[in-house]
């Protein structure tokens, strides 16, 4: 997969759905590993998270997002707009052993972002995806 | 929110994105990888082409810093050297980045959260 217009990561972890569940749903958890913000998991509800301004790229430091899908303790998804982006993040919870792969999703990227063009003239195909995942994983593992 | 300006490779990166230009030498770095330290005999199993050749590509990745070779009785065993690597990692979409930062920070407030 190397979808141009998606960024795709998941990780393992090893908790259950149901607390992994937690951290994506309660506002004071999801502040302390993503930004301050004020979610609710209510569907429809319009939210924002709050980081520094990139003034260089038209981002104010608010993105704004609303809560598009809401099946606990498996998909959740969010819009998430600010700057020139106008874009989907989704995450599916998948009990995987005693843990939870978590899978993300974050769609609608502008395939002719200079960014992306060049990342995909540079590593086509699977490559990207298979190798450089493990390699990350072996990069941040001490 | 880490959304930088777009990261451009550091002098002397070019020799890294030389070497991963060639399928080959992706396909050998992949082995390397997956398999660990290995023997350039095991290696070339993976390949239709002549020692030679693959020496040369072998050759490209060491001069890279990408893979180091030493010497094992008459073997000569392979080994990748993920370092350089980094910068290309670096290279991916600002997002990705972002994310698997962000995933990494998620696993440590869980390990600090009770089950219940």
């Amino acid at each position: 997969m190397s979808d141009p217009s998606t960024v795709e990561v998941d990780q393992y972890l090893p908790h259950p759905p149901a607390k992994v569940w937690r951290a994506l749903t309660d506002s004071d958890l999801l502040a302390r590993w993503l930004m301050p913000n004020d979610f609710a998991p209510v569907p429809g509800h319009r939210f924002t998270f709050h980081t520094d301004p990139r003034p260089g790229q038209d981002f104010d430091g608010t993105v704004h997002c609303e809560v598009l899908d809401l099946d606990p303790p498996h998909r959740l998804s969010w819009a998430w707009r600010g700057g020139r982006l106008d874009t989907v993040v989704s995450w599916t919870l998948v009990a995987e052993g005693r843990g939870t792969r978590l899978f993300l999703a974050h769609t609608g990227f502008d395939p002719d972002d200079p960014v992306q063009r060049r990342t995909r003239d540079l590593l086509g195909g699977g490559w990207r995806s298979h190798v450089l995942t493990r390699l990350n994983h072996l990069l941040t593992t001490p | 929110m880490s959304d930088p300006a777009p990261v451009e490779p550091r002098p002397g990166a070019g020799d890294i994105f030389a070497a991963l230009a060639n399928p080959t030498r992706r396909e050998l770095l992949r082995l390397l990888l997956d398999q660990g330290e290995q023997p350039v005999q095991r290696l070339a199993d993976h390949f239709a082409m002549r020692r030679p050749s693959l020496s040369e590509h072998l050759r490209v990745l060491k001069d890279a810093g990408l893979v180091v070779e030493h010497p094992v009785g008459r073997q000569r065993l392979y080994s990748l050297r993920p370092e350089p690597l980094r910068e290309v990692a670096e290279w991916l979409g600002p997002y990705e980045r972002f994310w698997r930062g962000r995933l990494a920070e998620l696993r440590d407030v869980l390990a600090e959260l009770p089950d219940e």
